[in-house]
């Protein structure tokens, strides 16, 4: 792979996840202008400095009766009045797909500096209807039509597969859930920082944690969540002179280091039969991973401080771990068991929370990774703060394992 | 640093000691409640996996009666949380048995919001008195998360510092520390604001009074609706508690209770806990809601009042994020409504603001407890949007105290309230 020009990360903003907008009576321009104009303030720009905005959302049609999405940034001051805009969509993995477009922007040289922005309001609807609508992250009519809740039952099957593969305690999926809680009480954007949650409460099928779908409980699920997240991404150019203005050396700014994308077939079913002869479940996921290593030059996940993954559910994370290699094909549970998941251990996964804890906007979930990704690396993550995290993975992945993106940050 | 790991609740039958147990439980720590008798505590377990939505939270929680269960379990306790009725008497009789049956180094808290620490400490060991202090939390504390610590003067500044830490990283709590005075911070801001609107609402009407004050002027529920949800009872007691104390007050009258209120607790009138006796609104037996007319104490249909052009539009503007503007259109419309609104939301910034160097440390801590402790948009937030020089200017056009954070701020150009719109936007409803 050549190398690309460098793409800075300059700082963002998260809106609190926890909120409810239709609550609120917002509509959601007005938490994407809040999150907008706090990330400029953080990472200290002006309005007229942003070139290009890419916005990730998955089904503001659906869920606001809302399209052309990525207009909406214009509305947010009068300075972006006129700024070329887009909105990507991409199922779950939307965020990811606009960081990638600004990004590919930037190494281009088309744009120095790039708005990206991930937005999703989902609780204007009842949790069955919600799940209709994820179900077109799916193959809708094959996949998802006329069922309730497709794609707990979908990741579910994950499991299921993994359970035929190779053997899989439901234990060791409860971990991944508690510990997921345990991560978002230290974060004070998370969804679910003031739940309760314990490893009993995972493992235990009951009144309040029902069966979803076959081994998937409600504490195996990522949550229904309004968010918005905002980052800033500029070229080394852009990145020097900005560095020079804020007195700050241009190594310690971090930037995305390497990036891996790949789509496999929408059908889990035709997935699963094409990966018979893999080591793992999901090989284009798998690869994704591989390729933000290989462009960042990383040998193996050991030389990866932490990671934030695509938890839509238990199985997902378990899947993630044998994915980037933690353990062999499989063999997830070893991870789980030891502890090296764990804040402290050796490759803390989802220090936020992730998408159980800390909420699944989901359009916004890939730039809400990519933020957290800075946050560690620029040792700005607060109480979730992996100490001295040098390079931080995500994996970000739309419908059944459908699309994957993958990035490493690092300075 | 202590670990604390263990805490007992005193009276744990009611909703303020279950919630109490939740949180404390979700932070991993073991929870034994107490109640007059073992049932009653079993049923606080019972509300508590309710709240917390688990049955697993139970095996955190022990239960007993204070007869068979209390030296024990406040032996073997780092804290001891106190949420009994409140009634100085009976809380001192119990913290003389705490007295007698504690480590020296429990923490002792109690969730009193307006009994006098002070009084609450006096008169037992010195080791009690310096572990004893004020952990007032607000209703329902798994969903509320504003928290004040309120020491006695012979609080150990240590043991308040570590409170705080311990409430705002291991509860989730937003925390301040506030003076040992009648409301503390919270309730003796947020309370004068609704007093004031249960005032107006006689002359005009509770329906009005609701919707100009409403959830677009920076709280998550309009004022009546939450005095019903608060509680007749537990309002007129804040209320006539700080009415009685604070005679030097420059807002007395602002806590004078309407005798309508004072009416209305007499009758079983209490609000949302009194269905069949109601509130300022009751859900009749026929599906329909009915509203108070406090003239007369009559329920009559409840109307939504006619739009007003200046609210829909704050309204409007709120639902796109235009909290600025939504605020200049409040500080510009014009007619006796607006003016109405205007000397409540400016009393509410000039009284919460001027309580900085008092019983609140700072201007930051007044935003803090009344963003988290009531869901309202913070004073400074509002002086912030409003802009400060525009805010003293509307301050003496309607002779309110400016206060000296808001005249700093007019000089220097500062924001007050730190975050910004990801502060408080949640709280300005569209």
């Amino acid at each position: 792979m050549a190398k690309a020009p460098a793409v800075y990360i300059l700082g963002g903003a998260q809106s609190d996840f926890a909120r409810n907008w239709t609550k609120e009576g917002k509509h959601f321009v007005a938490i994407m202008r809040e999150v907008v104009l706090a990330a400029l303030e953080t990472a200290k720009l002006e309005p007229h400095e942003v070139e290009t905005a890419h916005v990730g959302n998955f089904a503001a049609e659906l869920y606001a009766k809302q399209g052309h999405v990525g207009a909406f940034f214009v509305e947010i001051d009068p300075a972006f009045r006129g700024l070329p805009t887009a909105r990507h969509e991409a199922a779950c993995a939307s965020g990811s797909i606009a960081a990638l477009a600004a990004s590919a922007e930037i190494e281009a040289g088309r744009y120095d500096l790039a708005a990206v922005v991930g937005v999703e309001q989902m609780k204007t609807v009842d949790s069955v209807t919600g799940g209709d609508f994820l179900g077109t992250a799916a193959w809708y009519e094959r996949e998802s039509k006329g069922i309730e809740f497709p794609f707990p039952k979908l990741f579910g099957r994950l499991g299921d597969e993994y359970d035929r593969r190779y053997g899989l305690k439901d234990e060791y999926l409860a971990r991944i859930s508690a510990i997921n809680y345990a991560n978002a009480r230290r974060n004070p954007l998370a969804q679910t920082r003031n739940w309760f949650m314990s490893d009993s409460h995972a493992l235990k099928s009951d009144k309040y944690n029902a069966v979803v779908a076959g081994r998937i409980k409600v504490s195996d699920c990522s949550q229904i969540t309004d968010g918005a997240v905002a980052l800033f991404l500029a070229s080394e150019r852009w990145a020097a002179r900005y560095a020079r203005r804020h007195g700050v050396a241009l190594e310690r700014i971090p930037r995305i280091l390497g990036w891996g994308h790949h789509t496999a077939p929408l059908e889990f079913d035709t997935k699963v039969a094409e990966s018979r002869e893999s080591a793992y479940v999901l090989p284009h996921t798998r690869q994704a991973i591989l390729d933000a290593f290989q462009r960042a030059g990383v040998a193996s996940v050991e030389q990866i401080s932490a990671i934030e993954t695509h938890d839509c559910f238990t199985t997902s994370e378990y899947m993630a771990i044998d994915h980037f290699g933690i353990t062999a094909p499989g063999q997830s549970w070893k991870a789980i068991e030891e502890g090296w998941i764990e804040p402290g251990g050796r490759i803390p996964i989802n220090p936020s929370g992730g998408l159980i804890g800390a909420g699944h906007p989901v359009g916004a979930t890939g730039v809400r990774q990519l933020l957290d990704a800075y946050r560690q690396v620029a040792g700005q993550a607060g109480d979730y703060q992996v100490e001295g995290a040098g390079r931080v993975a995500t994996l970000n992945i739309g419908g059944s394992g459908t699309t994957s993106c993958a990035f490493v940050v690092g300075c | 640093m202590v670990e604390r790991r263990k805490v007992v609740i005193l009276g744990s039958n009611g909703t303020m000691g279950a919630g109490a147990a939740v949180v404390f439980a979700g932070a991993g720590f073991e929870v034994v409640m107490l109640a007059r008798e073992p049932a009653k505590a079993r049923a606080g377990i019972e509300a508590a996996k309710r709240v917390a939505r688990s049955e697993a939270v139970a095996e955190r929680i022990e239960y007993g009666s204070y007869r068979e269960h209390l030296a024990r379990a406040v032996a073997q306790a780092d804290i001891v949380f106190e949420a009994l009725a409140e009634e100085l008497e009976l809380k001192r009789a119990f913290f003389a048995e705490v007295d007698r049956w504690r480590k020296p180094e429990a923490l002792v808290a109690s969730n009193s919001s307006g009994l006098s620490m002070a009084e609450m400490a006096a008169g037992h060991s010195l080791s009690f008195r310096r572990c004893f202090l004020g952990i007032h939390l607000f209703n329902p504390p798994h969903l509320v998360v504003g928290a004040e610590v309120v020491p006695n003067p012979e609080s150990d500044p240590e043991v308040v510092e570590q409170t705080a830490v311990l409430l705002a990283r291991r509860l989730g709590r937003k925390v301040i520390v506030a003076g040992d005075q009648p409301g503390f911070v919270g309730n003796r801001v947020g309370l004068k604001v609704l007093n004031e609107v249960a005032q107006l609402a006689v002359e005009h009407g509770v329906a009005l009074m609701d919707y100009l004050v409403g959830p677009h002027t920076g709280r998550s529920m309009p004022p009546l609706k939450t005095i019903d949800l608060i509680g007749w009872d537990v309002h007129k007691a804040i209320v006539a508690n700080i009415y009685a104390r604070c005679p030097e007050d420059p807002a007395r009258d602002s806590f004078r209770l309407p005798q309508f209120i004072e009416h209305g607790v007499a009758a079983g009138r209490l609000g949302v806990k009194t269905p069949a006796g109601g509130g300022f609104y009751r859900q009749e037996t026929n599906g329909t809601l009915t509203v108070l007319d406090p003239a007369s104490a009559e329920y009559r249909p409840y109307r939504a009042p006619a739009p007003v052009g200046f609210v829909e539009a704050m309204r409007r503007l709120n639902r796109i994020g235009r909290y600025r503007e939504a605020v200049a259109v409040m500080a510009d419309a014009q007619g006796a409504e607006a003016e109405l609104l205007r000397r409540l939301v400016l009393g509410y910034l000039s009284y919460g603001l001027g309580l900085c160097g008092g019983v609140a440390r700072t201007a930051a801590d007044v935003d803090t407890i009344m963003g988290y402790g009531f869901n309202w948009a913070p004073p400074g937030a509002l002086v912030d949007l409003l802009g400060a020089r525009r805010t003293v200017e509307l301050l003496e056009r309607h002779r309110l105290a400016v206060p000296a954070v808001v005249e700093r701020a007019a000089a220097n150009g500062e924001r007050l309230c730190g975050g910004g719109p990801m502060e408080y936007g949640r709280t300005l409803v569209g």
